[in-house]
This record gives structure tokens, C-alpha cells and sequence, in this order.
């Protein structure tokens, strides 16, 4: 049996001997898309406990534990790095890497060094977005930050003219930026140049279609918002006047710019999520996906719709009627292909033999989660309720019930389908599927009442609010910690797999796609023994079983 | 490396002198545009001139001419930035309270 | 991407075989031509959104303060603009025909024409300082007083000015960006790793050169030309 990919590696130059300078040189996919999961969920981890800061300061009206400034750092903090460290890299950095090239039996991505290049331009840009959180002076006795208090979005001119340190966060968004181009430019690349011979556009996984269309939006938005970046660096320091309403500049212009990237990077978001779910359901479905060309074309469709909606962020900040009419009936489009997917994994479920294995049950929490999300997107899609729930906490829980359950419930449940691919070992099933319920319970506590909150006209970003209030606020907190227990406990169960788990073998899901086609689990250093001839669909299955077999070779042998 | 075979470089250099050629003269229309012919309209001629010569650097100079794929993708990629271009103009020129915003009628 | 022999990760070629025994030749990420470009053109189109977005930001200023920008406009100097178009065409020959020389096999004129296409580069950032400089004498440059609010310069003029700076500036820098991939190139030819055989460095640094052109080429009557012939209502 060959060696894995634990064992050798390729490095970008030179032929290291120790163990972890081969990591850090590394060229080869999967251990780059590890080396993202790392980073990414230890920040993760940093950000959720600048959440937590913040549900706690907001059990009780009134100032508890931080200081208002403190709290408008402590959601720029939470924002930056949930955005720009963990989710846009997301799902394409890790699985796209780890399993895109395997699907379509590559052997690598397209360009292997630009990939390793791209993986440290992402941890330069990871410090410069936390080296300010370093820099604080001590004044009267207390620690005084100076991190960004402007929120994630940066919108001028405040951003232009707080004291804090937003010019390091800039440059840190505009290098993540570059880090995200060059990956989409990879995966596209990759995609069109290394399928394996007869797998054409529509013989490939769902996943890898997600990954398609995500990378178009990263290579084709983020430009955007990176001049954007730029440009306010520029009026900042040099003062172009563009920004500044003083030489006649339009803030408003740069919510424009600054949502023409940011809003399709949503989609940026869901659309891999959406192609870890369409993996997941017909793998424990046992049955071929309902309506592949549908699902395919609808990602690309989303992400088509998705550059053209930015404009409903910008309701209430000064848009004519005429664009906000054209934004909110082009926004109402994205449900379309949204709602084909979700009625194409349902058909597929019926009359399917459905295992519930834990990556089952989170692609099934979704299911109801990303409704309730998606759904009450539609309801401030429209002008009228969007002027009432804007900037508040309805808004804020739409947001979360989309990109915490979905996304990441998608990214948790890629990482439990996927896991004994990577580690060749098996999680503790019941244990895993604890942690979901744990997780998925207080996700609905943690958020739900914002819903009712924000309709009753709770404010997002506020530091204190009003005393009838404080019932939905403690909820969320209680909601919170049970949310955040699911999560230690989730990775707990994930660390102990891979310390101690048992052996997986190379498919133990039963599924279909090249990836668990591997001459051995973890894969070897250069994927497939040798690359097969595709002729089949993705998801075939027949009674329950997967049709098509391969021998040692890759040859086909049903 | 397929379709690199070595080329005869005094067959080709032909056509690169002829585009230079081209892209001068109408480098020359836009210095004498304005002061000769359709002065109304100076703008919008000076970008179809522009237009003019970008598809001729990027049909010979950049080798576009016969790259499907790639054309299709420089296609859609200008789509895109003149579908942003089109409605930031929509929203611009029916903004209902340009009378009384501040930078539309500055009070210079 | 050209390797010395001993390099690990030399490519392999591998056939796979369909069910009726046809052979299928298996592409690999290695020596890459067509991917390689592909790649580079999609990196292009990322610079085509940038500036298409500072394109935007502009005509957005140009449709609410149109005859301030035709003043502004008219206050540039249209000859050493016109110059640096004219040596920025060249210089677009000169790439296009080192290119044209390496895959003949010429490699030393291919370096020639490199060499020829720096200097071009270099003359157009010279014209471009100098034309800064007379800017800057006649209090037109970020910063300078006249340049801020109440200055006694209109919005559009303001705004026209601080954009001209910008992408000015922006496209500069690709120039500069453009001397440095050049340097790096011809490093590249002498070590070898770039030869008629392996020319993609050499194509795509080409490509990226027509693409500043071709942003100067939108840049340029944008800018200077928008206010020639004294046109107030464009």
C-alpha cells in the first residue's frame, strides 16, 4: 500500500527533512486544505468568544462587564474574523481544496505553488487583521484597545474618521481578498483543465459545481470591494474627496462599492455549503440525486442572480426608488434556484433507505435551519418590511439562521462526512450525533428570539437596551451557552477520532463519488492510482448499492 | 506544449506593425476629434474610439481572436461591470432628492 | 512551470481507458500551456473589475457634476498625455514582437525587445512625473491646500482631481509592477527556465503589458480628453 499523504509530501522549493517544515512548504491540496481548517476554526474559536463577550454584557440592561467602545471592538472583532478569517475562506479553502481535486481525479489543483503562495498571503493577511488588536496604551489606569470599532463593513465616513486602527484591518480585508481571488482563480483553472478524461460539465459532483460557481464569485467580486478597500485607504490618508461629503464625495457610494462584492459573497458562502448538502443527501439517501441538472444549474444561477442584488443593503441609506424597486424584484429571483435545490434534496430523500448517520442529521438540521433563514430573507427582500426590520435584530438573526445554520451547519456536516476520508478513522458516532442536538437546540435558542425581538424593534449593535427586552436577550444567553458547550463538546468528540478512533476503511459511507474511490484512507501523496475514464453519473445507485466499482487500477469492473 | 511549434517571425510581424499602425491613426483621430467633427458629443466619441482600439489590442496584441472559453469569459466579466454601471446610472439619475442633497447642489 | 531533472514532482504521462479499450490522454497540472493562460487571463479580469469599479466611481461624479468635470479636464495637459499614449503604444509593439522573437527562437532579440520595452516603461513614468510636478506647481495635488474643501475648487473639480490622482496613480503602479515582471522575466531566459520550448512566463508577462495598455487606453480620453475643443456640454 502506498504511503498516505501524512508521509510525503511535495514542497513548493527545496527537500526539508523535518516533519514540519514539509507542512509548511507544502504544495499538496490536501495537506493545505488541513492547514486552513486549523487556522480557520482557531479563530473561529476567538471569535465566538468575542460573541459570547457580547451575550453577556446583553443579559441585563445597562453597562455589565465592558465598556460601550469596548463593545462596538468587540463586534468589529467578532465580524472581521467570522467574515474575512473564517467564513469566505470557508468552505472552498478546506474541503474545496481537500476533496475538489479528488472528485474530478486530479492529482493536484492546477497551479500547486500559487496554492501554497495563497495559503500564507491568508496568514499574512490573518496577523495584520489581529496585529492591532496588540496595539493598546494604557490610560488612566486602564487598557484602552485600539482595534476598529466600525464594524465589518467599514462604511465611510466613519471608518475615515475614528482614531482607531481601521487602516490595519483595510489592509488585512484587501489581502484576504487577493488570498480569496487566487484561490478561486486556482479552482477554476482546475476545474477546466484537469477533470478526469469523459467527466464533462455534467458527469461531475454537485460539490464540485458549488465550488465552480463560488469560485466565479470570488474571482469577479472581489476585485470590487478590494479598490474599494483601497480607495478608502486613499481618502483616508490622502483625501481624494470621493467618500468625504465635505468635497462633494457620496458615503452612500461606497455602500454601493462596498456591497457589489459583499453581498455576493453570501452566495460566495452558501453555494459550496449548498454542494456539501446535495453530497450528503443522495449518499444517505442510498439513491441518485432528484434533478442533478436542475441543482448544477441553480448554483450557477444564484451565483449569476447573486452579483445583481446588492443594492437591498442599501434601502434605508439613500437609494432612488426606481433601483430600490429593480434591487427587491431581483432579490426575490434568488429564491428560485434556492427553492429548486431544496425541493430537489427532499424528492431525492423519498422512498430513499435514509441513514442517519451524523452527517445526515446535520444536513437534515439544515434543512430547517437554512428555511427559516432563507425564508425570512425573502420577508426584507421587500422594501416596505426591510425600512421596519432593517438594522435590527430580525435582520441580525435572518443573517445567523443563513450563515450559522446553514453554512457552517453545512461546514460541520462536510467535516463529518468527510472526516474518515482525511484521518482514515472513525468519530464516535453517538457522541457526534449528541453534540448535534445539543448544538441544533441551542442554535434555535440562541437566535429565535431575535426574530421576535428586532420585529418589536430591538436594535442590532446597541450596547444597552430597553427593559422589555431583556427576556428575548436572556434566552439567546442561555441559548448561547448551550450553543457553545455543543461546540467544545463537538470538537472534543472530533479530536478524540482522530486520536483514538477506529480504522474507517476507504468508503465507509457507501457513497459514490471519485473521492472514496482512493487506494487507501488517508489518500496517498498523488490521489488515485491511476486516473479513471468517467463515464457514469455521480450518484448512481441500484437497490441501495453503489453501481459503479473499480478494481486496484481504476477500472471499471461492475 | 501543444500548438507552440516555432513560428517565422518576418511572416508575422507583419500584422503587429500593421495594428501599430492602425491604433496611431486613430490615436491621431482622438487628438483631432474635437476640434473637427461632432464637438457635441466629444465624450461619448473619445470612448468609441477607445472602444475601438481596445478591441484591437485585444483581438491581435492578446491573441483573443479564436480563444472561445476565455472570450466567453472577458464577455461576461464586462457584463458584469457594465450591469454595475448601469444601475449606479439608473439610481443616479432618478435620485428623488437630489434638489436638497448636500453634495448634488453644493452651496459653494 | 519548467523544473531541473531531479525535481520530485515531474510530471508523469498517464493514459486511462475507457470501457471499449479507447485511450484517453490525461492532462496534468505540470507544463500546463493552456491552463497557465487561462489562469492569467482570469487574473486579468480581476484587474478589469478593479478598475472597471474606479471606471464607475467616476462616471458616477462625471453624470451629477458634468461641466466641472470639462473644466477640470481642460486643465490637463493634453501633450504629455498624448506623448505617453504614443510611448505606451510602442512599447505595446516592442512586447508584442519579443514575444513573436522568443517563440522564432530568437532569444536574444526576444531580450532586446524586453530590454527596449523597460525603457519605454521607464520614459512613461518620466513623462508621468514630470507631468505631475507641473500639477503640483499650479496647486493641483492631494494634500496641497487648494485641494481641500472650500479651497475655492468646485465639487466636480475636487472630485475629478482626486480621481485623476488615483487611477493615474493606480495605473503607475501597474507600470512599475510591469519593469519589475519584465526584470524578472529576463532573469528567467538567462537561467534558462524560460525558452522558446517554455515560453508561458514570457506570454502571460505580454499579456499583463497589453492589459496596461489597454487600461490607459480608456484612461486616457477619460481624462484628458473629455474637456478638449472647449466643449462645455460634451
Amino acid at each position: 500500500m502506498s504511503k498516505s499523504y501524512f508521509d510525503e509530501t511535495h514542497c513548493a522549493f527545496g527537500h526539508p527533512k523535518s516533519t514540519f517544515m514539509q507542512w509548511m512548504l507544502t504544495i499538496d491540496h490536501k495537506r493545505i486544505g488541513i492547514m486552513y481548517a486549523v487556522v480557520m476554526f482557531t479563530f473561529f474559536f476567538v471569535a465566538v468568544a468575542a460573541a459570547l463577550t457580547m451575550r453577556f454584557e446583553l443579559y441585563a440592561p445597562g453597562q455589565q462587564f465592558i465598556e460601550a467602545h469596548v463593545f462596538n471592538q468587540a463586534f468589529t472583532l467578532h465580524g472581521v474574523i467570522m467574515i474575512f478569517l473564517f467564513i469566505i475562506p470557508g468552505i472552498p479553502a478546506v474541503f474545496g481544496n481537500i476533496v475538489m481535486p479528488l472528485m474530478i481525479g486530479a492529482k493536484d489543483v492546477s497551479f500547486p505553488r500559487l496554492n501554497w503562495f495563497t495559503f500564507w498571503l491568508y496568514i499574512l493577511g490573518c496577523i495584520i487583521a489581529l496585529s492591532s488588536l496588540f496595539n493598546f496604551n494604557i490610560a488612566d489606569g486602564k487598557l484602552v484597545f485600539n482595534f476598529a470599532d466600525t464594524g465589518w463593513t467599514f462604511y465611510a465616513p466613519y471608518s475615515l474618521n475614528t482614531d482607531t486602527n481601521v487602516v490595519t484591518t483595510l489592509v488585512a480585508a484587501f489581502i484576504l481578498g487577493m488570498a480569496s481571488i487566487l484561490t478561486g482563480l486556482n479552482f477554476l483553472v482546475t476545474i477546466h483543465r484537469l477533470r478526469a478524461p469523459g467527466m464533462d460539465f455534467f458527469k461531475m459532483p454537485l460539490f464540485v459545481w458549488g465550488i465552480y460557481a463560488t469560485a466565479w464569485i470570488q474571482l469577479l467580486a472581489t476585485p470590487v470591494v478590494g479598490i474599494t478597500l483601497v480607495l478608502a485607504l486613499l481618502e483616508k490618508y490622502f483625501g481624494i474627496g470621493i467618500f468625504d461629503p465635505a468635497k462633494g464625495g457620496d458615503p452612500v457610494l461606497f455602500q454601493h462599492l462596498f456591497w457589489i462584492y459583499s453581498h455576493p459573497a453570501v452566495y460566495l458562502m452558501i453555494l459550496p455549503a449548498f454542494g456539501i448538502m446535495s453530497e450528503i443527501i443522495p449518499a444517505f439517501s442510498r439513491r441518485e440525486i432528484f434533478g442533478y441538472r436542475t441543482i448544477a444549474l441553480s448554483s450557477a444561477s444564484i451565483a449569476g442572480i447573486g452579483y445583481l442584488v446588492w443594492g437591498h443593503h442599501l434601502f434605508t441609506s439613500g437609494m432612488s426608488d426606481v433601483a430600490k424597486t429593480i434591487f427587491s424584484f431581483l432579490t426575490f429571483f434568488v429564491a428560485i434556484p434556492t427553492g429548486i435545490k431544496f425541493y430537489d434534496w427532499i424528492a431525492t430523500m423519498y422512498k430513499g433507505k435514509i441513514v442517519l448517520a451524523t452527517p445526515m442529521l446535520w444536513a437534515l438540521g439544515t434543512i430547517i435551519t437554512f428555511a427559516i433563514g432563507g425564508l425570512s430573507g425573502v420577508t426584507i427582500a421587500m422594501i416596505g418590511s426591510d425600512i421596519h426590520l432593517q438594522d435590527t435584530y430580525y435582520t441580525i438573526a435572518h443573517f445567523h439562521y443563513a450563515m450559522l445554520g446553514g453554512v457552517v451547519f453545512l461546514f460541520f456536516a462536510g467535516i463529518h462526512y468527510w472526516f474518515p476520508l482525511v484521518f482514515g478513522k472513525m468519530y464516535n458516532e453517538t457522541k457526534a450525533k449528541a453534540a448535534f442536538y445539543i448544538l441544533f437546540v441551542g442554535f434555535n435558542l440562541l437566535w429565535f428570539p431575535m426574530f421576535i425581538a428586532g420585529y418589536l424593534g430591538m436594535p442590532r449593535r446597541y450596547f444597552d437596551y430597553l427593559p422589555e427586552f431583556q427576556i428575548y436577550h436572556q434566552i439567546s444567553f442561555w441559548g448561547a451557552i448551550i450553543f457553545v458547550i455543543g461546540l467544545v463538546f463537538m470538537f472534543y468528540t472530533l479530536i478524540q477520532g482522530i486520536r483514538k478512533g477506529k480504522p474507517s476503511g476507504v468508503n465507509p459511507w457507501n457513497a459514490t463519488t471519485l473521492e472514496w474511490h482512493l487506494p487507501s484512507s488517508p489518500p496517498p501523496l498523488e490521489n488515485h492510482t491511476k486516473v479513471p475514464y468517467v463515464d457514469f453519473r455521480p450518484y448512481e445507485y441500484h437497490h441501495g448499492q453503489p453501481v459503479v466499482k473499480f478494481d486496484e487500477n481504476m477500472k471499471r469492473i461492475d | 506544449m501543444a500548438n507552440h511549434t516555432t513560428v517565422d517571425y518576418n511572416a508575422e510581424k507583419g500584422s503587429y506593425y500593421k495594428v501599430l499602425f492602425g491604433l496611431l491613426a486613430l490615436t491621431a483621430l482622438t487628438f483631432i476629434q474635437p476640434s473637427m467633427f461632432l464637438t457635441d458629443m466629444t465624450f461619448g466619441v473619445q470612448l468609441l474610439i477607445g472602444a475601438v482600439k481596445a478591441w484591437i489590442i485585444l483581438m491581435y496584441y492578446m491573441h483573443l481572436k479564436g480563444e472561445t472559453l476565455i472570450g466567453w469569459t472577458v464577455v461576461f466579466a464586462v457584463f458584469i461591470t457594465a450591469f454595475f454601471f448601469g444601475i449606479v446610472m439608473i439610481d443616479v439619475n432618478n435620485f428623488q432628492f437630489a434638489d436638497v442633497s448636500h453634495i448634488t447642489s453644493p452651496a459653494q | 512551470m519548467a523544473h531541473d531533472s531531479h525535481d520530485s514532482h515531474e510530471y508523469i504521462p498517464e493514459i486511462a481507458v475507457d470501457r471499449n479499450g479507447k485511450e484517453h490522454v490525461v492532462q496534468g497540472w505540470q507544463g500546463d500551456f493552456e491552463g497557465a493562460k487561462l489562469g492569467f487571463w482570469l487574473f486579468m479580469l480581476t484587474e478589469v473589475l478593479m478598475f472597471g469599479a474606479m471606471f464607475m466611481t467616476l462616471s458616477y461624479y462625471f453624470t451629477l457634476h458634468h461641466a466641472e468635470f470639462i473644466k477640470a479636464s481642460s486643465e490637463l495637459d493634453r501633450v504629455l498625455g498624448g506623448v505617453n499614449t504614443v510611448v505606451l503604444l510602442i512599447s505595446a509593439l516592442t512586447m508584442g514582437l519579443g514575444l513573436l522573437k522568443m517563440r522564432s527562437g530568437d532569444v536574444k532579440g526576444a531580450k532586446l525587445m524586453i530590454w527596449a520595452t523597460i525603457l519605454l516603461a521607464l520614459i512613461f513614468l518620466g513623462v508621468k512625473a514630470l507631468e505631475w510636478s507641473n500639477d503640483y506647481k499650479e496647486g493641483i495635488f492631494l494634500g496641497l491646500s487648494t485641494m481641500q474643501a472650500g479651497g475655492g475648487k468646485s465639487f466636480g473639480e475636487l472630485l475629478f482631481f482626486g480621481m485623476y490622482f488615483t487611477m493615474t496613480g493606480l495605473h503607475g503602479f501597474h507600470i512599475i509592477i510591469g519593469i519589475g515582471l519584465m526584470l524578472w522575466l529576463l532573469k528567467r531566459i538567462n537561467s534558462g527556465k524560460v525558452s522558446p520550448e517554455h515560453h508561458i512566463l514570457h506570454f502571460n508577462i505580454a499579456l499583463y503589458w497589453d492589459l496596461v495598455h489597454l487600461i490607459w487606453v480608456f484612461v486616457f480620453p477619460y481624462f484628458y480628453m473629455t474637456g478638449a475643443g472647449g466643449a462645455i456640454h460634451g
